[in-house]
């Protein structure tokens, strides 16, 4: 598979484009460096991230490639959607990535981290486009996860005494308040 | 600030050198100039198609911002397809405008062309005239584009009949290619292209 093979045969308008992806196999030599090469300047990724459909290309790159058409954004490489928030940065071993990416211009987006325990926790409660959605018997657990999550999420939790982590603790006294109320009338209706 | 355009352009050409498809003299391209922005495409007629054998020149223009925009690509070598102005050899493909993606290369540019030699697209046409030649009197298409791509691609198979009625325009003064449109546009009727060109 050489990475610089279009398959992205657009059918549509204008007259037909299949059999334009040709045969993909067609540079047997050189042990695949083409698989790190990026999409759209063929040269090796720098500053590399991956699509949701598995492409790979220079942040710069792709950057201006979504700038060039901020009403249709594609994949380059197989048309389908694609958004800055959508690609995820590599990180290889020796990258130049200690430094803050976003020092760079444009910024890389940001690895996504989630915190694995708590997805197996609670069936039903949505962790995936960063929308939640819980059905109508989880409701007062999901409210749960919500709340808990504040404490698990990224930026570490405040030292106790903080006046932040004071709020928080009764941020989350009120709502674990609500919950039980919610469960109280629940049982009572 | 390098030019990311003639970069990629120089790795393309590394590309397509080495493809199948040149080793097989299917499609081919060449430098004009040392600028690496202005190229010379050669495609050739796919088989069991009007177009077969025939040897089409394209004329390739590189963008600053190619890939980011697709290159414009236009047909040196006249030629009668419904996608294809007969007049200016300006093509009408989804690819080479809202289509295009910067993952495309000159290599998959010029093997979607000889897609769309064996593939036309009639409701989507470039050309009105050809177009509804295609659609309506299918076989006279068919026979006028192989008599273009023997005069102007010298693809190997003749149309004699047709030949020989721009001949007679051409005797009686006519300018050959003018002749040939005329007669192309009008079914090959003698008259009416008389009268075309005259009026
Ligand atoms: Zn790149
Ligand atoms: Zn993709």
């Amino acid at each position: 598979m050489s990475a610089t093979d279009s398959t992205a045969g657009a059918s549509g308008s204008g007259g037909s484009t299949q059999g334009a992806s040709g045969s993909s196999g067609d540079a047997p030599e050189q042990p695949d460096t083409s698989t790190y090469e990026c999409n759209i300047c063929l040269d090796t990724a720098r500053d590399a991230v991956i699509s949701h459909c598995g492409h790979l290309f220079c942040w710069p790159c792709l950057h201006q490639w979504l700038e060039t058409r901020p009403n249709r954004q594609v994949c380059p490489v197989c048309k389908a959607g694609i958004s800055k928030d959508k690609v995820i940065p590599l990180y290889g071993r020796g990258s130049t990535d200690q430094k803050d990416p976003r020092d760079k211009v444009p910024p890389r987006p940001q690895g996504l981290r989630t915190e694995p325990e708590n997805n197996a926790n609670f069936p039903g409660f949505g962790f995936g486009e960063g929308g939640f959605q819980f059905g109508i018997g989880a409701f007062p657990f999901g409210f749960f996860a919500t709340t808990f999550n504040f404490n698990n999420g990224r930026p570490p939790p405040p030292g106790p005494g903080t006046q932040q982590h004071g709020e928080e603790q009764f941020l989350s006294k009120v709502f674990l308040w609500v919950a039980m109320m919610c469960v109280v009338w629940l049982l009572i209706s | 600030m390098a030019n990311i355009a003639v970069a990629r352009i120089k790795r393309e050409f590394k590309e397509v050198v080495k493809s199948e498809e040149v080793a097989k003299c299917h499609i081919k391209v060449e430098l004009v100039d040392d600028s690496f922005t202005s190229l010379r495409g050669e495609i050739l007629g796919p088989p069991d198609t009007p177009y077969e054998g025939g040897t089409f020149i394209l004329d390739i223009r590189i963008p600053e911002t190619y890939p980011f925009n697709p290159p414009k690509v236009q047909f040196l070598t006249k030629i009668w397809h419904p996608n294809i102005s007969s007049v200016t050899g300006a093509i009408c493909l989804d690819i080479l405008k809202d289509q295009w993606a910067a993952a495309m290369t000159l290599r998959t540019v010029l093997l979607s062309l000889q897609a769309l030699l064996a593939a036309p697209e009639p409701d989507d046409p470039q050309d009105a005239v050809v177009a509804r030649q295609y659609k309506e009197t299918s076989d006279i298409f068919s026979q006028t584009a192989r008599h273009w791509a023997s005069n102007y691609a010298s693809a190997p198979h003749r149309e004699p009949v047709m030949d020989d009625k721009v001949a007679q325009l051409k005797n009686m003064g006519f300018d050959e290619h003018k002749a040939r449109v005329a007669l192309s546009t009008h079914n090959w009727d003698i008259e009416q292209a008389m009268e075309n060109i005259l009026s």
